[in-house]
């Protein structure tokens, strides 16, 4: 079978026509370094099946991160029968420059004019076929997205596979010419495969191939010393791409026509003097997130009812829409509630939780009906439906969350957060480029983990990781929904989406924090320049949206019912059993007796030995099995409540009911409660998570990253902890990071102590 | 004869949930275990959608592959 590669600048739309090719439904986002390893699919519509490698996005083909090395090492080493190079048409003198460099291969190259639709669209011209005789190979105009010049595109790539191809390069007639050819020719007689690739690489200085050819080096270098006028003292690297440049500019920019003249801004730009203002980016990107929390977790639709109460004595609306049959009631109070008209989020988890609610009604009633014994009936109900039922209630605000999210990032606004947040924490040692990872850990910190890769500064990739789990994930959220729900339930005056919203800001800012720490203490260095290309804005496609809700639905389904079930069944085992194996009540227990052992040491944060009747392990083993699986902490709640004596059983498996009852039966306040998801918000992430972070960190340095997130967890909650209960302990805290500061401040400058170079203690 | 037969019925699919909880927490974890050994994620999520899914399938260090 024949393979083709498809290469190309990041956000030049190589996995969106990966999918079109394929059928495949990889994550495209509209922001540069989506892909960070190469994936494959298979192209049927040629006489013959053709394998499709999607590459990660690359500049150039001297490599400095490693998806780069991915990139590069494919091409050299696995010899595709073709590259598919994809150039994203609306910036083509900065795309070819890739190009020129893949055409330095003696590999069959065909150029895709990508997104040719926004250039028609602009009213820009194209002129494909100056292009294709300028660069000597196949260029056909496509549109990815419209699946437009697809099948020509493959029609050519698979006639130019099967003639070969030698390869040829631009600074043939630069000042490096000379030096090129000679190299080229030793390296050809030594049977090197694409010797002319190689001796350009040499000539520029690349650091493999350096390493790879000293001998030919040498060369180089003699050319360097004898060198005289404009060459001498010369970056050879500089000079080969600003020949690279130079070429482009006098062969192919005429290819292009702009409609618009120099100077004047595109729609895209003009959004970006709004959306990334130095003084109004940041507030702007707090309001956005602060609606899309509305969106999910909010109660009162836009603040209506609030608003109302307003002009209106304090009185809202007043919904009485009960009819007194219980099924209509219950269902429109899937649409009302007593804060008023419910927001998406709202109404589709009451929505799921009728269902979910119905379903355990009916199990137990058939559970009953069969007259199944009494411990059986407990594990169907309790154990089985209410943990994996539980679980499932919060699918659709995690679907709607994911879906604004998607939103976000499909539209281009993601990369603009990590170049706000980049201006306003570069001078705290956190780069704009790092922030990317970061954004992704709100899907799953497993693939922000392995798109720490994108990071060249192996310090940055260390830190990155460690404070990835800060930034809350799908799976984590059904705790923050539960608990700030809970608490909203019990206390008025309380918005649940506000207190949501309130915690993840608090993870993103101890993520900040974090590395503001690291870099001034046991991670110094200088923060790698950030440079990135902004997307241009456009409007989410809707199969991108579908694609990542249906992966992200697919996902939890299917984690409800193997982990989630696997684990609720063993939960309602150790609850209900003792040590003799014989069924007992909870405080007799398996779960009791572990749990215990680990009360006094959550103490410190609220949810310890000061609860009623010794009920602080309940939190302690919830906090435990959610290391397995957070979505854990949900089930066990229910099945521990259960086990107290929550009579609700079949009636709600929200969740949210569970933790008011909790409340009420342990006597944790809410201070108490806030600190609890703040642990679980920073402490170890889920194992999978865990496994992830320690493959993409240096061997021997996972134990300190545990450690890191032990520590950072137990401290903050405690603080978090100490100052909602007594706010004068604040001062306290505030006194001793003060003090904090000014010793490493004074250590740093070697004022007191060992005056501490870059070096990386941990 | 009704009422022992519904209580026979009550036990056998009593026995028959014991069995399939303890097959389900056996099977989820040796299916772990196993994908571990095959060097396959365990982490669950949406290969498809991944933008890093072939790191979890045949992983290897990034940093090795430089030669």
């Amino acid at each position: 079978m024949r393979k083709f590669a498809l290469a190309g600048n990041p956000n030049s739309g190589k996995t969106t026509l990966f999918n079109a090719l394929t059928g495949s439904t990889a994550h495209v986002g509209n922001w540069p370094g989506v892909t960070v390893d190469k994936r494959e699919g298979v192209y049927k519509r040629l006489p013959e099946q053709v394998a499709i490698v999607d590459l990660p996005g690359i500049y150039s083909l001297s490599p400095y991160t490693p998806e780069e090395v991915i990139a590069r090492n494919y091409i050299l080493d696995e010899k595709p029968d073709c590259v598919i190079n994809i150039v994203d048409a609306t910036n083509l003198e900065r795309n070819l420059y890739l190009t020129t460099q893949l055409l330095e291969m003696d590999v069959p190259v065909a150029v895709a004019l990508n997104m040719t639709d926004v250039v028609q669209k602009n009213g820009d011209k194209l002129d494909a076929k100056a292009l294709e005789k300028q660069l000597g190979v196949p260029v056909v105009e496509i549109s990815a997205l419209k699946g437009t010049g697809i099948k020509e595109l493959m029609e050519r790539a698979y006639k130019a596979s099967s003639q070969g191809r030698k390869g040829s390069t631009v600074l043939a007639s630069s000042p490096l010419g000379h030096v090129i050819g000679d190299v080229t020719i030793a390296l050809a007689g030594q049977k090197v495969p694409n010797p002319l690739f190689h001796a350009v690489k040499l000539v520029e200085g690349d650091e493999l191939e350096v390493k790879a050819h000293p001998v030919e080096m040498e060369t180089v270098a003699a050319f360097q010393k004898q060198s005289a006028g404009s060459l001498a003292g010369q970056d050879f690297e500089a000079l080969a791409a600003d020949a690279r440049y130079k070429y482009i500019t006098a062969n192919f920019a005429g290819a292009y026509t702009r409609a618009k003249k120099k100077g004047e801004l595109t729609r895209s730009d003009k959004a970006d003097r709004i959306l990334t203002h130095r003084i109004w980016g940041i507030p702007i990107f707090l309001v956005i997130l602060f609606a899309m929390f509305h969106l999910t977790f909010g109660t009162d639709f836009l603040y209506l009812n609030t608003i109302v109460g307003w002009f209106n004595g304090g009185e809202g609306f007043a919904f009485d829409v009960a009819t007194g049959n219980d099924v209509l009631d219950s269902f429109t109070a899937v649409f009302f509630c007593a804060d008023g008209i419910s927001t998406p989020g709202a109404i589709l988890f009451n929505l799921m939780d009728f269902i979910t609610s119905w379903i355990g009604t009916g199990i137990a009633a058939g559970m009953e009906a069969i007259d199944a014994a009494a411990w059986a009936q407990g594990l169907v109900n309790e154990g089985i439906w209410g943990g994996v039922g539980g679980v499932l209630s919060f699918v659709p605000q995690i679907l709607t969350l994911f879906l604004l999210l998607s939103i976000l990032e499909d539209s281009g606004y993601m990369a603009r957060v990590a170049f706000i947040l980049d201006r306003a924490f570069r001078k705290f040692g956190l780069s704009g480029r790092a922030f990317i990872p970061m954004i992704m850990g709100f899907g799953c910190s497993v693939p922000a983990a392995i798109n720490t890769r994108t990071l060249a500064d192996d310090k940055e990739r260390a830190m990155t990781n460690r404070v990835i789990p800060f930034f809350t994930c799908g799976a984590k959220a059904p705790i923050l929904a539960a608990v700030c729900g809970a608490i909203a339930a019990e206390y008025t005056g309380v918005s649940p989406d506000l207190l949501v919203f309130a915690l993840y800001v608090f993870g993103m800012a101890m993520a900040i924090i974090m590395v503001a720490i690291m870099r001034q203490t046991t991670m110094r260095g200088e923060v790698a320049p950030f440079i990135m290309e902004l997307p241009a804005y456009h409007a989410p496609q809707f199969r991108n949206l579908m694609v990542h809700m249906w992966d992200k639905l697919k996902h939890y389904i299917k984690k409800a019912f193997t982990i989630i079930l696997a684990s609720s069944i063993v939960i309602w085992f150790l609850q209900n059993f003792s040590w003799q194996w014989q069924m007992v009540s909870i405080e007799e227990s398996i779960l009791h007796d572990v749990g215990s052992f680990l009360t006094w040491l959550c103490t410190p944060m609220g949810f310890g030995l000061q609860l009623e009747a010794g009920y602080g392990w309940v939190f302690a083993v919830a906090a435990v099995v959610g290391l397995i699986a957070k979505e854990n902490v949900i089930a066990a709640f229910y099945i521990i409540a259960v086990g107290i004596g929550f009579a609700d059983v079949g009636q709600s498996e929200d969740g949210i009911a569970e933790v008011v009852y909790l409340m009420g039966e342990t006597g944790i306040t809410w201070q108490g409660l806030i600190a609890y998801t703040v642990f679980n918000m920073l402490t170890v992430p889920c194992f999978a998570a865990a496994a992830t972070v320690k493959a993409e960190t240096p061997k021997g340095k996972f134990r300190y990253t545990v450690a890191f997130w032990m520590l950072t967890s137990y401290v903050t909650a405690t603080v978090v902890y100490l100052v909602l209960t007594w706010w004068w302990t604040a001062i306290i805290v505030a006194a001793v990071a003060a003090a904090f500061i000014a010793y490493v401040v004074l250590r740093n400058k070697g004022v007191i102590g060992r005056k501490v170079g870059s070096e990386n203690l941990f | 004869m009704l009422q022992l037969l519904a209580s026979a019925v009550g036990t056998v699919v009593s026995v028959l949930i014991g069995v399939a909880a303890v097959g389900i927490v056996v099977a989820v974890v040796v299916l772990h275990v196993v994908r571990k050994k095959q060097g396959k994620g365990g982490c669950d999520c949406g290969c498809d959608g991944c933008p890093g899914c072939h790191a979890c399938h045949s992983h290897t260090d990034p940093k090795q592959k430089k030669s």
